[in-house]
């Protein structure tokens, strides 16, 4: 970008100098423009390899958790408590990095305008009972009570089942993790009835640490976390907010937080009672 | 039972599981040698990996099941419903992400030898 900064000298040259200065400048445009495309055929190459390698790191990763998982079944013969523990931790760490693994696939997916929707007719209800119940050991583990308020009685909606229930998960997943033992998580579904296109709002809400104001667009942007420090205490992809910005956005909806440092966090996101057109076909 | 799948570690990982339930087990790590397996021996549950070096795996059902292989099931890393759209249509009954929990695998192995 520095090259260009002359453009914004003072054209006050005249006759055949101002021509060759014009001329000077749109070489250096024509250069600049070259170089941003170049970029950015580089950055869809980066997206592409991310996209194949996460593909890829599936297939060793089946390997393990399928001959852990032999072990663990006892189909080569008893273990004895304490091996059977160890097997047992191979499994998890092997299907934690598998979700870690997913995480950045579908991020890589979506930068490449890769993800189309698949949509059926449900209730939201349902979705947030299932994750719900999926987060079941995690609220357990870290006594937290979640409720869930959610009427049968909202319209269905017409929507990508697997992708909305992947963004209430991620939202429910970061309640769960910055919301001290002891705290609240809840799921709410509510009919926004007087928004211009028919859609209903789904909030995740918490009483944990909250995200100070200044925070709230950063922490939606890709590879960004609050404390990006390599002493920061919360692990994983920092991806979540970005996967579950772009699933909305896909559906034609909104996501947003409520929140201050240290009372809680609201999570929203809206979806249109039905997907736009558009984002129906694709790859 | 066939397993076409290139990665020879999940593939000993299957094999293992398979064997100790009692099936008779090959394995091919290509189109071709499950094309040529298929001949001398036609499976009656082929499972199929996708990506194979010699092509994409659906490739080989068509001459598999002219040599007289009958129930084909895709074992694929893509969860995406394209690929899975596309399995159901080259002719697979059902379509599988990996890593298939082997409990999973084990009895739904039963149902396709037996259907």
């Amino acid at each position: 970008m520095s090259r260009v900064e002359s453009a914004e000298a003072p054209l006050t040259l005249s006759g055949g100098a101002s021509e060759s200065r014009v001329a000077a400048l749109e070489a250096q445009l024509n250069e600049a423009a070259v170089e941003i495309a170049e970029l950015r055929a580089r950055d869809a190459l980066k997206t592409q390899f991310l996209a194949n390698i996460s593909h890829d790191l599936r297939t060793p990763l089946t390997a393990v958790i399928t001959h852990a998982e032999i072990l663990r079944d006892g189909i080569l013969g008893d273990l004895s408590p304490r091996q059977l523990e160890s097997v047992r931790g191979i499994i998890s760490g092997g299907r934690q990095l598998l979700n870690q693994v997913g995480e950045i696939l579908t991020y890589a997916r979506g930068a490449a305008n890769q993800l189309s929707l698949v949509p059926t007719r449900f209730g939201v209800h349902e979705v947030l009972r299932d994750v719900s119940a999926l987060s079941e050991p995690l609220l357990k583990k870290k006594q937290l009570s979640l409720t869930i308020d959610a009427s049968d009685r909202l319209p269905e909606i017409h929507a990508d089942r697997e992708k909305i229930q992947h963004v209430v998960g991620n939202l429910l997943g970061n309640a769960i993790e910055f919301t001290p033992a002891g705290g609240r998580v809840w799921l709410r579904a509510t009919h926004a009835g007087d928004a211009p296109t028919s859609a209903l709002i789904v909030e995740v809400g918490d009483s944990g640490v909250g995200i100070s104001p200044e925070h709230h667009d950063l922490i939606f942007r890709e590879f960004a976390q609050v404390d990006s420090s390599a002493s920061r205490s919360h692990h994983g992809t920092g991806l979540g907010l970005t996967i579950a910005r772009k699933l909305v956005e896909l559906h034609g909806g909104r996501i947003w937080v409520d929140s201050t440092l240290g009372s809680g966090s609201r999570f929203f996101f809206t979806v249109p009672l039905d997907p736009p057109d558009d984002a129906l076909s694709g790859s | 039972m066939l397993l076409v799948e290139d990665n020879e570690h999940v593939a000993s990982a299957l094999r293992i599981l398979f064997e100790s339930v009692g099936h008779r087990f090959s394995t091919a790590a290509s189109i071709a040698e499950a094309v040529a397996i298929g001949v001398a021996e036609p499976a009656r549950l082929v499972l199929l990996d996708l990506t194979l070096p010699d092509g994409d795996g659906l490739a080989a059902i068509e001459p598999l099941r002219e040599s007289g292989s009958t129930t084909f099931v895709a074992l694929t890393g893509h969860d995406d419903a394209a690929t899975r759209q596309r399995c159901l249509d080259a002719g697979c009954v059902e379509v599988l992400v990996k890593p298939v929990p082997v409990r999973e695998l084990i009895a739904r192995s039963r149902e396709w030898l037996a259907g």
